[in-house]
This record gives structure tokens, C-alpha cells and sequence, in this order.
């Protein structure tokens, strides 16, 4: 028997691949154009089952099973139906899981397994279908309607479903979980498939309606707003057209404004430019380079030219003195220089009877000769006298020093 | 640097209209009650308070009380509302008639101009339209060709406040919320002057299926 059967499958599985051009024109389009294929081909889909002819002088047209599989398969959103019928398939379940307990109790377990099988195709076929009626709605709801245009159509197309998920919703109230466990008893896989599985599908079917229930009559009350401004436009313009002198009356003028007319006028007005403020300075600058043409008024000459006293008086002079101690160290420099001989600081300090105090003289010494530039430093030798330091190696503490010509 | 109080303030100030489309952190902002709390004291002080329409969608700045100074601007105000509704309604209609899925326009559609362009080109009567339309003195176009007529209008439009440009390289508009107060503004004259603009509207397209 199953081997015959599988032999059929094969044999059709194959019809529909060697066809499928011919399959999916007819699903698009509808019908089959009967004289482009040859009479034979469309004999044997007709037996098959994958064509019908429902009356003598329609078209052939796919089997709803078939289209149903290529609709369900591809997605496409033209499948509106929804499969309701919910109450049926549980009065199938009900039946196959009593055969099925009648047989267990008998020991025919052959039997037992084959509605085994049969009932789970069945709990499964239920719960799929819930699914795939959800899906469908979604689908439906998340393109809007795409698939008409006019707002009026999609306000048709949003009734339908919004009666599609109430049929769905009051289907589901026809499932009694309390009968369905009693059915099942103890057998453990009739609990899995009665109890478990059903109750999951279930509560997620009924969460998801809700939300798609939501959902519809979000959409509905959009469409209708939609309908209701065109109207109002359409509506507005006929009238200006049959009286054109047509005026609304002048509602600021009403004791109580509407807050639609009290609209209040602009206030503000660019700032100026302060250019006392410091902080400001640079993106000012930055302002007048950045102008590529200065609008310079011309300035009034006339009014500046008010006649004017002269006063012509001596400027007063102004002389700069050195620092004594630098006085004194270029003297020391011209001392050397004069004599020839080189002459310790502290022997000049001595001398002079200077009455600087004596490192800053040396210190004073050294600077003036570092602060002479390269060429007349070639002239002069610098030599430091002093002691390293008793402990500290590296550190050499200067007494004086003595400047001499090279 | 300002402020986002400061920002929003100077915005009603200058009579601006915020909504999600033109300023959306302005029009987040709004939305809290404690922050529209905050700036309403410093409207007073100048005799504004804040105000909004189409459902809080959006928000703007409204006398507080009204002298006669006031009802002057706001008489002005209305009369050029009011000469400008009769033009603003016919391109809303011209608008929804050449997209393709017949939607009116509301706040945060995208407007592609070139789309549009093209099918208004090639529908003669919606050319038609447009000239009309663009000839109004709110929009005040000279222009002979479509292009410029087309143009003209959606940039007074933009000046206006009720489209905006995101990107200024693209021909794309985005509707702002003052299109959703000009609606309120018309539903609003339909309800004082008894008008029952729909219900005409209705009985229109019911003769017209009749003929």
C-alpha cells in the first residue's frame, strides 16, 4: 500500500516540477490559457488533481490545495484567507485520541501507532495553521494595505480582517483545556500533543491577535482621519468655489481668542556686535578678514576740519642711564683692554673700592663677558679661580675670576 | 553657547513653529511638562505663553492676554491666513492627487520633487493646476515653464515654514506640523460657520457617480 502510494507522490511531484511554468501562470494569473499547452499535458494535471474545471465553460484553474501550498510557501501577501475552522479540527483530535486510547487498551499497539501518527499530524496541522493565519494578518497589517490603493479600499480590507480575528478569537474559545487533559489522562504523549503542545500554540495565538486587534484599529482610525481630511479639503474647495466671496469671520476680533489664531508675532532681532567686549576680540577679527568687501562710508570731511591752535614747544629729552654696576663692569673691561695685562675682578674690586657686594660682581663679571657678542668675546679670556668641593665631586665653587685679552 | 532652554525659547520667540519634523529635540524638549514649566515665566514676561495644536504635535508661541496692539497683528495675522487658504488647500490636493498612493499630506511625509515633477508633466491636467496654483499671489511665481512654477512654490512654501529641507543638495521635503495647523485652522472655520465641508464634499463625489 504505501509503496503504491509513494509511487503516486513521486509521480505528481514530478508533474508539478515538468509544469511549473504552466502551474505558476496559472496561479498568477488565474486561469490556464488552454491553447498554449497541449491538450495531453492538461489531461493528466487535471487528473492529478493540480487542475479543475469548476463548470464546463470556465477555464481550467489550479486546485486550491495546490495554490494554497505555493501561496503559503512564497509568502505572498494576495492570500487573504484564513483558515477558522478550529472547532473541527478539534472534534477530529477528540476522535483519533480515543481510537487511540481504545486500541492501547486492547493491545493492538500496531493500530495504537498509526493513530499515534495520524493525531500528531493533526495537533501539528492546528497549530500551523494558527500560525500561519496570525502571519498572515501581519503581514497584511505591517505593508499598510499595500496591495490597493485608495484609502477607501484599505478601510474594506481592514474590516475584513478585523472579522477574520474576531472569527479567529471566538474559534479559539472552543478549545477546553480541562476536556483536553481529561482526554488525554495519564498517556504521556497524548498530554505532550493534547496539553502542551496545543496550550503553547494557543496562548501564543491569542497574545498575538490581540496585539494584531490593537494593531487594526490603530490603522482604521489612521485611514478614517486620511478619508475625513480629504474631505475637508475637497469640501473646503467646492465651497470657495460656489460662493467666492466667502470670508470666515474675523476671530481675533472675538472676545476669547481661539488658540488656533493667537499666534504671536516674531520678537526677536539679531544682536549687535559689542566691541567693547574683550572675549570677543579675536571672532571679530576674524569677522572683518573673513569680509570680502568693506562698505566704507566716506568720512565727512568737512565737519572734521574745525580750525586748530598750534602749539609748537621743545620736546622734552629723554636720557638713559646705565646701572651703575654695568657702568662699572664696561669700566673694568676698558681697564683691561687699556693695561694689557689681565686683572683679576676681585683685584679691580679692591682698587676701585667698589661697593657692590662681591658676588654680585663676579656674577655681574661673567654676565657682562657673556652677554658680548662672538666677535669682540674672541678678544677676551675668561679664567675662573676657585676650589672643588671637599666632598661632593663635579662641584667647583668660584672666588673670583680674571678677565685677560687672548 | 546656548542653552537648550535658551534655543527653544528664541525659537518661540521668533514666532517659529516646533514640531517633530523641523526641531525634534525642541519638540522632545516641549513635551515634558516640567521643562514647558520652566520656559512658560520667561514668555510671560513678554506676554506670550506657550501654546499647541493638533494634539501637542505642535507647539508655538500665543499672546497671553490681548490688547488692542495685539488683536491688530493678529487680525493681520488672520487676513493672510485666510487669503492664503483658498491656494495652500489646492496644492495639498495636487500634492496627494500625483503621489501615488493618494495619502494626504501630513506631517513628516517626504515630498520628491522630481517625482512629483514627473507626473505632474504628464498629467496635463495637473499642470494646469500648478500654473494655476503657482499664480496665486502667496506664491507669486512669473515662471513660464514647469520647473520654475514647481520650484517657486516649494521654496515659498519652504519660507514659510511648512516644508523643510533636510539636505539642501536633495530636491527632498519633509511636511513640517504647521501643515497639521493648517488643517486644524480649516476644521475650525467648518465647525463655527456650520459649513459641513465634508458632508458636501460627500454629496459631490455621490452626484458625480450618478453622472
Amino acid at each position: 500500500m504505501s509503496q503504491v502510494l509513494i509511487q503516486a507522490g513521486n509521480r505528481l511531484l514530478n508533474a508539478l516540477g515538468r509544469h511549473s511554468e504552466l502551474i505558476m501562470q496559472a496561479y498568477v494569473n488565474g486561469s490556464v490559457k488552454e491553447a498554449d499547452h497541449s491538450r495531453k499535458v492538461l489531461e493528466q494535471l487535471v487528473q492529478l488533481g493540480v487542475l479543475w474545471r469548476p463548470d464546463p465553460q470556465s477555464p481550467l484553474r489550479l486546485k486550491n490545495a495546490v495554490r494554497a501550498l505555493l501561496e503559503g510557501s512564497l509568502q505572498d501577501d494576495r492570500s487573504r484567507t484564513i483558515n477558522t475552522n478550529i472547532t473541527a479540527s478539534l472534534a477530529s483530535l477528540r476522535t483519533l485520541a480515543e481510537h487511540y486510547k481504545e486500541s492501547l487498551h486492547h493491545n493492538r499497539f500496531n493500530e495504537a501507532h498509526a493513530h499515534m501518527g495520524d493525531l500528531t499530524e493533526h495537533v501539528y496541522q492546528l497549530t500551523e495553521s494558527l500560525t500561519n493565519s496570525v502571519r498572515v494578518l501581519f503581514g497584511r497589517i505591517n505593508n499598510e494595505f499595500g496591495y490597493v490603493s485608495s484609502v477607501e479600499a484599505k478601510i474594506r480590507e481592514n474590516e475584513l480582517a478585523q472579522g477574520q480575528v474576531s472569527d479567529l478569537l471566538q474559534q479559539l474559545e472552543s478549545f477546553h483545556f480541562d476536556e483536553l487533559s481529561e482526554l488525554a489522562g495519564s498517556n504521556r504523549e497524548l498530554r505532550h500533543l493534547l496539553v502542551v503542545a496545543l496550550q503553547q500554540s494557543f496562548s501564543k495565538a491569542a497574545q498575538e491577535l490581540s496585539v494584531v486587534q490593537a494593531r487594526l484599529l490603530d490603522l482604521l482610525g489612521r485611514f478614517r482621519e486620511f478619508q475625513g481630511r480629504t474631505r475637508l479639503l475637497k469640501g473646503f474647495l467646492l465651497h470657495m468655489e460656489q460662493q467666492p466671496d466667502f470670508t470666515p469671520g474675523n476671530y481675533p476680533a472675538l472676545s476669547q481668542v481661539p488658540v488656533l489664531f493667537n499666534q504671536s508675532a516674531s520678537l526677536l532681532a539679531p544682536a549687535a556686535a559689542d566691541v567693547n567686549q574683550v572675549e570677543h576680540e579675536a571672532d571679530y577679527q576674524m569677522i572683518v578678514s573673513n569680509l570680502t568687501d568693506i562698505h566704507r562710508r566716506k568720512p565727512d570731511e568737512e565737519s572734521h576740519k574745525a580750525a586748530q591752535e598750534i602749539e609748537v614747544a621743545e620736546q622734552g629729552s629723554v636720557s638713559l642711564e646705565k646701572d651703575p654696576i654695568h657702568q662699572a663692569v664696561d669700566d673694568y673691561f676698558c681697564d683691561v683692554i687699556d693695561s694689557g695685562q689681565p686683572k683679576s675682578a676681585l683685584e679691580y674690586f679692591a682698587e676701585h673700592a667698589l661697593d657692590f657686594d662681591q658676588e654680585v660682581w663676579i656674577y655681574q663679571v661673567i654676565g657682562g663677558y657673556q652677554s658680548l657678542d662672538e666677535n669682540d668675546k674672541q678678544f677676551f679670556a675668561l679664567d675662573a679661580a676657585g676650589q672643588p668641593d671637599k666632598t661632593f665631586t663635579g662641584n667647583f665653587y668660584i672666588n673670583d675670576v680674571t678677565l685677560g685679552l687672548r | 553657547m546656548m542653552s537648550e532652554q535658551g534655543r527653544i525659547l528664541s525659537l518661540l520667540l521668533s514666532g517659529q513653529f516646533v514640531c517633530q519634523v523641523s526641531d525634534e529635540e525642541g519638540w522632545r524638549f516641549l513635551k515634558s511638562r516640567d521643562n514647558a514649566a520652566k520656559l512658560e515665566p520667561h514668555l510671560n514676561v513678554l506676554n506670550r505663553t506657550l501654546a499647541s495644536t493638533a494634539e501637542g504635535d505642535v507647539f508655538f508661541a500665543a499672546y497671553l492676554t490681548l490688547g488692542d496692539d495685539e488683536r491688530k497683528v493678529l487680525t493681520l495675522q488672520f487676513q493672510e491666513t485666510a487669503s492664503s487658504l483658498v491656494p495652500l488647500v489646492e496644492w495639498l490636493l495636487l500634492v496627494q492627487q500625483a503621489s501615488e498612493s493618494d495619502m494626504p499630506v501630513t506631517m513628516g511625509n517626504a515630498l520628491r520633487l522630481n517625482e512629483l515633477q514627473s507626473v505632474i508633466e504628464d498629467t496635463p491636467a495637473y499642470a494646469e493646476q500648478l500654473e494655476k496654483i503657482s499664480r496665486y499671489r502667496i506664491f507669486n511665481s512669473t515662471s513660464m515653464n514647469l520647473d520654475g512654477q514647481l520650484k517657486q512654490v516649494f521654496k515659498r512654501l519652504t519660507d514659510m515654514g511648512y516644508l523643510i529641507k533636510p539636505n539642501s543638495e536633495k530636491q527632498i521635503y519633509l511636511v513640517t506640523g504647521k501643515v497639521e495647523h493648517l488643517y486644524e485652522m480649516i476644521k475650525f472655520i467648518d465647525e463655527t460657520e456650520s459649513l459641513s465641508l465634508s458632508a458636501q464634499a460627500e454629496a459631490a463625489v455621490q452626484q458625480g457617480s450618478l453622472l
